[in-house]
């Protein structure tokens, strides 16, 4: 894994599709041993980016999933209370000293590891997801800068815990709220836009086998338009993936204006969006080709438009 | 490719450097090593991977990568050609990107008339406040940069107003209403004298002290929610008696809170935090660089679509006190304003609208704009001292 070309080339194999520059990123990322923020909007494969490069690695991932009021304790460690009652309780008459008692009882038997800590104290560096880092609130940002700094840890009964192994981070945001300026000079920065149309045919084809080319062809070419559109939530490739399992699941092998209707809770997820869809009808209507009824799912004469989306088969 | 220094560590240097003069961008030492190290892992005959490598490294915002790629051909290619094939790929990709990260072409047909220009005139080496460099070295490129420097909006921008100051009591007043605004109470936990969860790590550390018995309980409560305040100053000319009360306003707020944030607009929006904190922090400050945003006629709902568009996502939440200033004379659609204020009252806490018409008696909210921004708007009043800025602090009504 030493250049962008084997990268790109391990995470295809995966059915994950980088381009030149983030598979640049990742490299870079490995190479100098620094987190690397993710942004973009929703749904274009931030977190899944992470799931894959931990198994191109052969590593763990560890995720460590933000939301608002999270703090340093359910994300560092955390004292396992009850056991530590029950165990003083229990050791009250069998003669040690205080002092040992105490010792015991803030060892690393009765220490939760929560995820950030769990990263530290591998024996392999796994892939430690901070997934939507922008949920949490700027208090947690600072913790988590000190930590991404010094990758150490200082637990007051313990001592300090030095990382062994540095992980490799992969912070994600989807813009929900500013992040620190801090924040991001700790960090690499790369900004994953939506895929272009041949990419996003190629990520259809490599996550949904079976998919007929054309299929795939208009799926990416509605969802260029619908991105384009005033919508209020623009579909991702997730909902892309999403639809055109759908698609598959339904036997269709192409779309129309019905089909669209029926199915269009996979992309659109918002009630206003549909009617600003349709009021741009007319955008769409070109990639919604008429094909014949007599051309049932598996036709082989679908397959062969040879990229032309929008050429109808013959009539028969 | 022709390089202004002769070794790489130089060139390096050198381009860190004019990024973060020209274009802004936060690189220390820091930053340099790891691109330094970087250069070490990549194929330095491919100038795309080299790109690539760098990217990621020194721009730290998406604003930051728009400008990159522009500013490196401009450093290491900079013949004319080169320039101009740069410059084409600027304008169909910047205002693209503006739309808030949706990179679509077609998206950005529909955004009205925007900053990205002005954005697009500093990408290219100097908009027209930009200082241009003219040291020996550079002399050819700024030849090049002095051409792509041309604004016609340069004229607008001699007018730019500037940041009053503020005394104690403006600072007191807006303390006051910061402070009362009421937004409940947050997700978090932290430790206090009394709550309403149990504290069991602190309890048992202190039951250390009384010999394992637990005898002072230690609890958890849920801190208050921070509100987060965005001000939007109406700056075209028919506001411009009332200009600088709306600044004085703005510069008490950034001098009571951090979680502020300024917008000046006119016929086009620009983000003025940094310049109101600043003043805030007791610098002498003009508000520069305003192109279409100050001084002009008024389209508030064009600017509050494009205000949404490219901060909404990331300003605008359930902790967020929307204010505007404008006396909302608007030449636009009033379909447009009626959508933006929706979208505002939607995802805020409160929609505060502060019109000083309303000081002029029979003064009546039925211009074309002010009615349709008029059902999404919580609190519509109109501050002219500091009193009337703490007192607002009671009028607004909060959705919790």
């Amino acid at each position: 894994m030493t250049d962008a070309a084997a990268i790109h080339d391990r995470f295809r194999e995966r059915g994950f599709i980088v381009d030149e520059a983030f598979a640049t990123a990742l490299q870079i990322m490995l190479a100098l041993e620094k987190p690397l923020l993710i942004e973009g909007p929703a749904g274009v494969g931030k977190t899944e980016s992470a799931k894959v490069l931990a198994e191109v690695l052969a590593t763990e991932l560890i995720r460590l999933q933000c939301y608002e009021g999270l703090d340093a304790m359910a994300a560092l460690y955390e004292w396992n209370y009850p056991r530590q009652m029950l165990h003083a309780r229990l050791s009250e008459t069998d003669g040690s000293s205080l002092d040992e008692r105490e010792a015991y009882m803030f060892s690393e038997r009765f220490l939760l590891k929560r995820p950030l800590l769990d990263a530290i104290t591998r024996d392999r560096s796994p892939v430690l997801l901070i997934d939507e880092v922008d949920r949490a609130d700027e208090a947690f940002e600072a913790f988590l800068l000190e930590v991404l700094a010094e990758w150490q840890v200082t637990i007051p009964e313990l001592g300090t815990i030095r990382a062994q192994h540095k992980p490799h981070v992969i912070l994600t945001s989807n813009r929900t709220r500013e992040l620190s300026d801090a924040l991001r000079r700790r960090c690499l920065f790369v900004w994953l836009p939506y895929p272009a149309l041949d990419v996003e045919i190629e990520i259809l084809h490599a996550r949904v086998p079976g998919l007929s080319d054309r299929l795939a062809q208009q799926i990416a070419r509605l969802m260029q338009v619908l991105r384009g559109l005033p919508l209020q939530k623009a579909p991702g490739v997730a909902e892309s993936l999403d639809w055109a399992l759908a698609l598959m699941s339904l036997h269709r092998d192409h779309l129309d204006a019905a089909t669209l209707e029926q199915t269009l809770g996979c992309v659109l997820k918002v009630h206003e969006d549909r009617g600003v869809m349709h009021a741009h009808h007319a955008e769409l209507a070109p990639i919604l080709g008429h094909v014949p009824d007599t051309l049932e799912s598996g036709g082989y004469s679908l397959d062969t438009d040879f990229g032309f989306g929008s050429v109808s088969a013959p009539r028969r | 490719m022709m390089y202004p220094f002769a070794t790489l560590p130089e060139n390096l240097a050198a381009f860190c450097e004019a990024l973060r003069r020209r274009h802004g961008f936060h690189i220390g030492p820091g930053e340099l090593h790891d691109a330094a190290r970087a250069l070490d892992v990549v194929d330095l005959a491919s100038e795309r991977a080299v790109r690539n490598a760098l990217r990621p490294i020194l721009g730290g915002t998406l604003d930051d990568v728009r400008v990159f790629d522009t500013a490196f051909t401009q450093f290491f290619f900079p013949d004319p050609a080169a320039l101009r094939r740069d410059e084409t790929i600027a304008t169909r990709r910047e205002p693209a990107a503006d739309a808030g990260g949706d990179i679509d072409a077609e998206r950005a047909r529909h955004t009205p008339p925007s900053t990205a220009d002005a954005d697009e005139a500093s990408a290219l080496g100097g908009g027209p406040m930009t200082p241009i460099a003219s040291t020996g070295d550079q002399s050819k490129e700024a030849a090049l940069v002095a051409t792509s420097s041309y604004s016609p909006l340069e004229a607008e921008t001699s007018d730019a107003p500037e940041l009053p100051r503020i005394d104690q009591g403006w600072r007191d007043a807006a303390r006051l209403f910061v402070r009362r605004l009421h937004l409940g109470l947050s997700r978090r936990w932290s430790p206090g004298s009394r709550g309403r969860r149990f504290d069991f790590r602190r309890t048992l550390r202190a039951g250390l002290q009384t010999g394992g018995e637990m005898l002072s309980p230690r609890w958890l409560r849920r801190p208050r929610r921070a509100p987060r305040i965005v001000l939007l100053v109406d700056g075209s000319r028919s506001m411009s008696a009332y200009a600088r009360t709306t600044l004085t306003i703005a510069v008490a707020l950034a001098s009571a809170t951090m979680r502020l944030e300024v917008f000046t607009f006119s016929t086009g929006l620009q983000r003025a935090t940094n310049d109101v904190r600043r003043a805030a922090a007791g610098e002498q400050r003009r508000l520069d660089r305003l192109n279409h945003a100050w001084a002009g006629g008024t389209t508030i709902g064009a600017c509050l679509r494009d205000f949404l568009k490219r901060f909404g996502e990331r300003m605008v939440g359930r902790d967020t006190v929307v204010m505007i200033a404008s006396d909302g004379l608007d030449v636009g659609v009033p379909d447009l304003l009626r959508d933006a204020m929706r979208e505002l009252h939607r995802r805020s806490a409160a929609v505060v609208w502060l019109n000083p018409l309303l000081e002029t008696e029979g003064y009546e909210p039925t211009a074309v704009g002010m009615s349709a921004a008029r059902p999404f708007i919580s609190t519509f009043t109109s501050i002219t001292d500091r009193a009337g800025l703490a007192r607002m602090s009671r009028l607004v009504r909060l959705r919790s």
